[in-house]
C-alpha cells in the first residue's frame, strides 16, 4: 500500500481533525429531524450533476431552490425563483422571468447570468449524466440572456411542457441553477462544490456520512423581500435512520419528525407507542400514492400475448381490490386507468371511465373466460385452458428486490391459476430486471410502472406507448418507452392522436376528448394493464411540528425527499 | 530471519501471493458473468425512479466510455490488476465521481475500531471461559453458569442487535438507537467525540460479543480436554507445580494454537460477517458499505471491499503463519530439519 493511501486511511481515522464546531446548540423543539434512507457516501460532494446522495440530504429541500414547484393537488406550476414563463407560438422558444431580489447565501445576486451559465455548462459537458442534466441537454439547443431577470431558451424541438418537465420538480427534482461566481473555471464533472451555497433559507452547518445539519439563514432573501416568511425550524437535521425498524423506533420515541415509507404493521406499531404520528390519510389506506402506478406489461410480440383478446382477458379477470387488500394490506387503491389518481389527473380519469375504458376493481372471470374460449382455448381435465395440446401459460417476470412487487405478482398468479391460466412468477434480480428484462423485452409478461410520468397532464404517460419507440426484441427500448413493443394498426391510430396531443399546451381545449379518443385503442388492445396505485406510507410526527401535508391539508404532496419539500418546510409550525 | 527458516518463509509468501491473485481474479471474473454491465445498471436505476429517461442511448455510451467497458477484456483485466496493486479501484458508480478508495478509507477505521475490539474481547473472554470449563479448580457454580450462557450463541447477531436495541435504547434509553456518534457532535479528537463514539459503539459491539464468544468457548473447551490428558500435563502436576502455572503454561499455551489460526481467519471475515449489525445500527463501516454497494450494484465498490477483505484474511493468515514458529518451537525445528 502506498504511503499516500495509508495517509488517506489515517486521515479518515482522524476524520476529526476537521474542526468547524457546530455554531450553537438548538433546542429539540426548534429542530426538525428528517429521515434519509441512504448513506451520504461522499459528504464533501455537492455536485448534483453526477449520481449519488448529493441532493436529498437537505440540499435541494433547504439550500437550493427551484425555479418552479409543481403542485400535485392543484396541478398548477407555482413560481419560486422564477415569476413566470412564456412560449412562442410553436413552443420552440421559452422565456423565463426571474424573481427580483433573490440572492445567494454569500450575498451575491442571483440573476440571468447564473441561469445562462448553468445551462451552457450542461449543454457543453456530456459527462454530466444525472437525469435532469441529460434531460435539459436533450431538449435545449441554446440559451440567451435578455436582461438581468429574463432568459430565453431555444429548444431542439417544440415542447409545450418544457418548463413542467425540466424546471418544476415534476418527479423528485428539477434542474437546479448553480452560482456562476463559484462554478466558473471549475471542471463541472469533477468539481465537488465542497462548500456549497444556495439561495434557500438554510445553509450547511455540518455534514458526515450519516447526517447533514442545516441552520436557518435569518437573512434569507425571501423573508426580506416578503416572498415568504422565514420557516419555523431553526435547525433541520437529515439523519440516516437505517432500516425500517430503526426509523420506526426513532419516530415513536420523538427522535425523528418524519420518516420514509413504512409497512402498515410498522405504522400501526408506531401509532401504538406514539399517538402523535399521522400520515397522508387519517384512516386506511393511510398512504399517499407516489406518481408511478403499478401495472402489468405484455410482450405483444410473443404468443399468445400477441393476441389483443388474450391480453384483454387477463386484464379483465384481475381482481385489483384483492391486490390492494392482500399485497398492500389495504394501504392503496385499485387503479381506475393508467394514470396516478391525483387531483390534476381526475378530469382525464373520469372522462376515461365515463367512456367505458376504465379498469374494474374486481375481476370479471366469466367475461374473461368467454374471451379466451373465443380464441379457441378450452379447459382440460385439470381446469387449465388448453389449445392444440398446449396449456395456457403466463410467465410473469417480477423484480425480486421488494416484497411489494413479489407479493403483488403472487396474488395475480393465484387469480390467474384459479381462472384456468397456468401462471407462475419469475423473480429476477433488480439489475437484470431493469438492465435487461424490461429494456430488451426479454419477458412474456412483466410487472413494472413504465407508464409513470403524468401527474397533472396526460401526455407524459400516454406518450410512452407510441409506436415511434418500438424496437425489435433484443434491442434496447429508447428511454424504456413502449417496452411491450405495441405496434399494431390500433397503435398507429393511438400514436397519431397522442402525437397531436404532444403539440398542445397544458390545459388546451379539447385535450380531454383527445385523451378519451386515444385511450380507446389502449383499452381495446391492452399492451399493459393497470393494477393499483403505488403506496407511500409516510409517518409524520406532530409532537414538535404541525402543518404536515395531509389529504385534509393538501397544500402539496408529502414526499419530503423531493425538491418540492420547500412547501413543507414553509408550512410547518411549532406544536403548541 | 528472526528464527524463521527461509524455506518456510518463502513457502508462506508464495501461498499468500497466490491466494490474493486467484481471489482477486475471481472477484473480477464473477461480475462479468452478469448479463448486464454497470452502465446498464445505472441507466436502469434512472428508469426505475420513474418517467422517461431522455437521451438514454447517449447516457449509456458516456457511461461505458467512462468506465472503460468498451475495452477488450484483457485490457480491462490488465487495468484491474494494476488497480489492485496500486489500491486504485476506480470511481464509485453510485456515488460518482467519488473514488472507491475514499469510500473504503471512510469506512475502514469504523469497522476496524468496532470489530477488532469486539473480536478481541470475544476471543479473550471465550477462550478464558473455555479453559475454565475444563480446569478442575473452577468453582462448581461457574461450571453450570458458563454452559448455560451458550444459549446466546444460537441467536443471529441481527436479532441480538434488535433485542439489545429494544431493551437498552427504546425501553431504558441508555444507549442511542443509531449512528456512530452523536447527532450534533462534531468529529475531532475531543473528549466529547470519543465519549460519543464509545457510547454509540457499545451496543453494536455487545451484540457481536454475546453471540460469538460461545464459538471460542466451546472450541477451547474441546482442545483443553484433549490437552488435559497429555503426559506432560500429568508430569507437571506430579512435579508439584502450582495449578495456575500448569493451567497457563502447560494447558492453555498448547490448546490455544488452533484457536489462533481461527482468530486469523475471523479477522478477515469480520468485515463481511457483521454487515447486518452495521446495517441495523446504521454504523458506517465496511459491512454497511458492502451492503449498500450490493443494493446499488456498485461493482467497483463491491470489488474494492471484497479485495480488502481477501487481503486482510490472507494477510492475517500469513502473519499467524510467521508467528507459529515463534509460539510453537516444534514447527521451527521440523521445518529446519526438512
Amino acid at each position: 500500500m502506498t504511503y499516500r493511501k495509508l495517509g488517506i486511511v489515517f486521515a479518515s481515522a482522524l476524520a476529526m481533525a476537521a474542526t468547524g464546531a457546530i455554531a450553537q446548540d438548538v433546542p429539540r423543539e426548534d429542530t426538525l429531524i428528517i429521515d434519509i434512507d441512504r448513506t451520504i457516501r461522499d459528504p464533501g460532494n455537492f455536485n448534483w450533476f453526477t449520481p449519488g446522495v448529493k441532493r436529498q440530504h437537505g440540499a435541494h429541500q433547504l439550500m437550493w431552490e427551484p425555479l418552479f414547484i409543481l403542485n400535485y393537488e392543484t396541478g398548477e406550476i407555482e413560481p419560486w425563483l422564477a415569476t413566470g414563463f412564456e412560449a412562442n407560438a410553436d413552443n420552440t422558444e421559452w422565456t423565463i422571468s426571474l424573481r427580483d431580489g433573490v440572492t445567494w447565501s454569500d450575498g451575491e445576486a442571483f440573476n440571468a447570468d447564473d441561469v445562462v451559465f448553468t445551462v451552457n455548462m450542461v449543454l457543453g459537458n456530456e459527462d454530466l449524466t444525472e437525469r435532469e442534466a441529460a434531460q435539459l441537454r436533450g431538449q435545449v439547443a441554446s440559451i440567451e440572456k435578455v436582461d438581468d431577470l429574463t432568459v430565453t431558451m431555444t429548444l431542439n424541438a417544440a415542447n409545450p411542457r418544457f418548463v413542467l418537465e425540466v424546471f418544476s420538480n415534476r418527479i423528485f427534482g428539477s434542474f437546479l441553477i448553480m452560482p456562476e461566481h463559484i462554478w466558473a473555471d471549475q471542471d463541472p464533472a469533477s468539481f465537488a462544490f465542497a462548500e456549497p451555497i444556495g439561495t434557500g433559507p438554510y445553509t450547511l452547518s455540518s455534514i458526515a456520512t450519516n447526517r447533514a445539519i442545516w441552520d436557518r439563514n435569518d437573512d434569507w432573501w425571501g423573508a426580506q423581500t416578503g416572498f415568504e416568511d422565514l420557516p419555523a425550524p431553526q435547525r433541520v437535521i437529515f439523519l440516516e435512520s437505517g432500516g425500517e425498524e430503526n426509523r420506526a423506533q426513532l419516530i415513536a420515541t420523538n427522535q425523528m419528525d418524519v420518516a420514509h415509507s413504512v409497512s402498515l404493521g410498522t405504522f400501526e406499531a408506531i401509532g401504538f407507542q406514539n399517538p402523535n404520528v399521522i400520515s397522508w390519510k387519517s384512516e386506511l389506506p393511510y398512504a399517499w400514492p407516489d406518481p408511478c402506478a403499478r401495472q402489468m406489461e405484455f410482450n405483444t410480440t410473443v404468443a399468445p400475448w400477441d393476441n389483443a383478446n388474450m391480453r384483454r382477458a387477463v386484464s379483465i379477470l384481475i381482481d385489483r381490490q384483492q391486490i390492494a387488500n392482500v399485497a398492500y394490506e389495504g394501504t392503496t387503491e385499485p387503479s381506475r386507468s393508467m394514470f396516478v389518481q391525483y387531483g390534476g389527473m381526475e378530469p382525464f380519469i373520469s372522462a376515461i371511465e365515463a367512456a367505458g375504458y376504465g379498469v374494474s376493481a374486481t375481476g370479471q372471470v366469466d367475461e374473461a373466460t368467454a374471451l379466451i374460449e373465443g380464441e379457441g382455448w378450452a379447459k382440460n381435465g385439470d381446469g387449465i385452458f388448453e389449445k392444440d395440446g398446449v396449456e395456457l401459460e403466463a410467465n410473469i417476470h417480477v423484480n425480486s428486490a421488494s416484497a411489494e412487487y413479489t407479493r403483488t405478482i403472487d396474488v395475480i398468479v393465484e387469480q390467474l391459476n384459479r381462472a384456468g391460466i397456468k401462471a407462475r412468477s419469475v423473480p429476477v434480480e433488480n439489475s437484470v430486471f431493469w438492465g435487461e428484462v424490461l429494456p430488451l423485452g426479454s419477458y412474456d409478461i412483466s410487472y413494472s410502472w413504465l407508464s409513470c410520468g403524468s401527474v397533472n397532464e396526460p401526455w407524459a404517460s400516454m406518450g410512452r406507448y407510441t409506436n415511434a419507440s418500438v424496437v425489435p426484441v433484443g434491442e434496447r427500448s429508447p428511454g424504456f418507452n413502449n417496452t411491450s413493443r405495441w405496434d399494431s394498426e390500433a397503435a398507429a391510430s393511438y400514436t397519431a392522436i397522442v402525437d397531436e396531443m404532444g403539440t398542445l399546451p397544458l390545459g388546451a381545449e379539447g385535450l380531454t376528448e383527445m385523451v378519451v379518443e386515444a385511450y380507446q385503442y389502449l383499452d381495446a388492445e391492452k399492451p399493459f394493464t393497470p393494477l393499483v396505485q403505488a403506496a407511500k406510507l409516510i409517518p409524520m410526527n406532530t409532537t414538535y411540528w404541525t402543518g404536515w401535508p395531509t389529504a385534509d391539508n393538501n397544500y402539496n404532496h408529502p414526499a419530503f425527499w423531493w425538491g418540492s419539500a420547500h412547501h413543507i418546510i414553509h408550512n410547518l409550525e411549532k406544536a403548541e | 530471519m528472526f528464527g524463521i527458516p527461509s524455506s518456510y518463509l518463502v513457502n508462506r509468501l508464495v501461498t499468500f501471493l497466490l491466494t490474493v491473485f486467484i481471489a482477486a481474479t475471481l472477484i473480477w471474473l464473477i461480475p462479468r458473468f452478469s448479463p448486464v454491465d454497470p452502465a446498464e445498471i445505472m441507466l436502469g436505476r434512472m428508469a426505475s425512479g420513474g418517467a422517461f429517461v431522455e437521451g438514454a442511448d447517449d447516457i449509456l455510451m458516456q457511461l461505458r466510455e467512462r468506465f472503460g467497458l468498451d475495452d477488450p477484456w484483457y485490457v480491462q483485466y490488465g487495468k484491474y490488476l494494476w488497480s489492485i496493486i496500486t489500491f486504485d479501484f476506480g470511481v464509485s458508480v453510485a456515488s460518482f465521481p467519488t473514488p472507491v478508495w475514499t469510500l473504503i478509507a471512510q469506512a475502514l477505521p469504523w469497522t476496524l475500531g468496532l470489530m477488532i475490539l469486539s473480536i478481541i474481547i470475544t476471543f479473550v473472554i471465550g477462550n478464558a471461559l473455555g479453559a475454565f470449563m475444563v480446569w478442575e479448580r473452577t468453582p462448581k457454580p461457574w461450571k453450570v453458569v458458563i454452559p448455560s450462557m451458550m444459549i446466546f450463541t444460537s441467536i443471529p447477531p441481527i436479532l441480538s442487535g434488535l433485542l439489545l436495541m429494544w431493551i437498552f435504547s427504546v425501553k431504558l434509553r441508555w444507549f442511542p438507537l443509531t449512528g456512530s456518534y452523536g447527532l450534533t457532535v462534531e468529529p475531532g479528537w475531543t473528549w466529547e467525540f470519543i465519549q460519543s463514539v464509545l457510547h454509540h459503539g457499545f451496543l453494536p459491539a455487545l451484540s457481536i460479543v454475546i453471540v460469538t464468544f460461545g464459538f471460542w468457548t466451546l472450541g477451547m473447551r474441546g482442545l483443553m480436554i484433549s490437552v488435559q490428558g497429555e503426559d506432560y500435563v500429568t508430569l507437571a502436576k506430579a512435579k508439584g507445580l502450582k495449578p495456575r502455572y500448569v493451567l497457563y503454561k502447560y494447558m492453555v499455551r498448547n490448546a490455544i494454537l488452533p484457536q489462533i489460526t481461527a482468530f486469523a481467519l475471523k479477522v478477515g471475515l469480520l468485515v463481511s460477517g457483521q454487515i447486518l449489525v452495521e446495517r441495523i445500527f446504521s454504523y458506517n463501516g465496511m459491512g454497511k458499505l458492502l451492503y449498500d454497494a450490493i443494493l446499488d450494484q456498485d461493482f467497483a465498490v463491491i470489488q474494492g471491499v471484497s479485495y480488502i477483505i481477501i487481503l486482510m484474511t490472507a494477510m492475517s493468515v500469513f502473519i499467524v503463519d510467521l508467528l507459529y514458529p515463534l509460539i510453537d518451537p516444534r514447527i521451527r525445528h521440523s521445518e529446519a530439519a526438512a
